[in-house]
């Protein structure tokens, strides 16, 4: 495409002022790739790894917040600065306001609420243990799900979820990624 | 919200903005070109969830495109007499009834050729095909079409 980034980010600026956008996106470099940041007007709907087709979140995120979305780096400036700001290891608590409507059942919107409030950086929680909390001890391998469906990876911290049985187990991301960012939160992983 | 799967509004942005911008230009001239498109993108950003399907995106854009640049063209020379506000609702419908409008006074063959361009989308060769001409005669047949309406435009 050959229209300017001037023309487009002023026609994407004049859509937020006017209230015509349902969503704003933004593609961030950060060391484990560039991830997509998808914000709807209650906060961050959605966050994609490097290797999710773009178009398919952005379609995920239509279907729930309507099909009005625009691209601005400079709408999401505060975001932007906030995920890099993780990444620089500055200010490692992801503080953006985060909204889970494209998780389908109360349980997992829960265990997921949860698990930011309660989980911080640095910190690790079992499946199970995470279960345990939410008042559902045995439902360890829903918590798995309720991460594995995670739309907001990284700022709702799923990677600070493990196995009970040791390692790092299975990440959106990739395991790699999981451990890269528990390595850079300080947190130990068995 | 409709059950009508509209794609991403951006998509759309990306895939035909920069042909809209060559569209807008040639209707309002360079200096206006990027003007014209952004009123364009956000009127029909107005009434994109309102669409009632999602086919032929491509020349709904051009429609709302065409319409916003007659709309400028328009308020150019209201502005040297009078400051009455530019018609401008936001209804999908809107575009098609302005566009009917717009071409309402021009030969058949010529709004036959402008409405298989802007509303059914055919290139060219589809064109020349349907009205049983070249693709040359055909492409001509609407940039004809297109400065006539500009001029009427500067003219109305």
């Amino acid at each position: 495409m050959t229209l300017s980034a001037r023309l487009l980010d002023s026609i994407a600026s004049a859509a937020v002022r006017e209230g015509l956008a349902d969503a704003v996106y933004t593609r961030l470099d950060t060391p484990i790739g560039k991830l997509l940041i998808v914000q709807g007007e209650r906060g961050v709907v959605r966050v994609g790894f490097p290797e999710e087709s773009v178009d398919d979140l952005l379609a995920q995120v239509a279907a729930h917040l309507g099909p009005r979305i625009v691209a601005s780096d400079r709408e999401l400036t505060a975001t932007r600065d906030v995920v890099s700001a993780y990444f620089d290891g500055v200010d490692e608590r992801l503080d953006v306001p985060v909204d889970l409507s494209l998780v389908h059942s109360d349980f997992r919107r829960s265990a997921l609420t949860l698990l930011r409030d309660e989980v911080g950086p640095g910190h690790v929680v079992t499946y199970g243990g995470l279960a345990a909390k939410v008042g559902r001890p045995k439902a360890a391998r829903a918590i798995g799900t309720a991460c594995a469906t995670n739309p907001v990876p990284i700022i709702v911290p799923c990677h600070r979820v493990l196995p009970g049985g040791g390692g790092v187990g299975s990440y959106g991301g990739g395991p790699a990624v999981k451990r890269l960012l528990l390595a850079h939160e300080g947190a130990s992983v068995r | 919200m409709s059950t009508v799967v509209l794609p991403p509004f951006w998509s759309l942005v990306e895939t035909h903005g920069d042909e809209l911008l060559v569209h807008a230009r040639r209707m309002a001239g360079d200096a206006n070109g990027e003007d014209v498109l952004q009123d364009a993108l956000l009127r029909a950003l107005r009434a994109y969830p309102r669409l009632r399907h999602a086919e032929h995106l491509r020349a709904w854009l051009y429609r709302v495109t065409t319409t916003t640049a007659l709309d400028h063209i328009r308020a150019r020379r209201r502005e040297v007499l009078t400051d009455a506000p530019p018609a401008a609702a936001a209804e999908p419908e809107h575009y098609d009834d302005a566009f009917e409008t717009m071409i309402g006074e021009l030969p058949d063959g010529t709004q036959a050729a402008l409405r298989l361009r802007f509303v059914e989308d055919l290139d060219y060769e589809g064109i020349a095909a349907r009205l049983n001409c070249s693709a040359v005669a055909a492409r001509q047949r609407v940039s004809t079409a297109i400065r006539t309406l500009r001029t009427q435009g500067i003219a109305a």
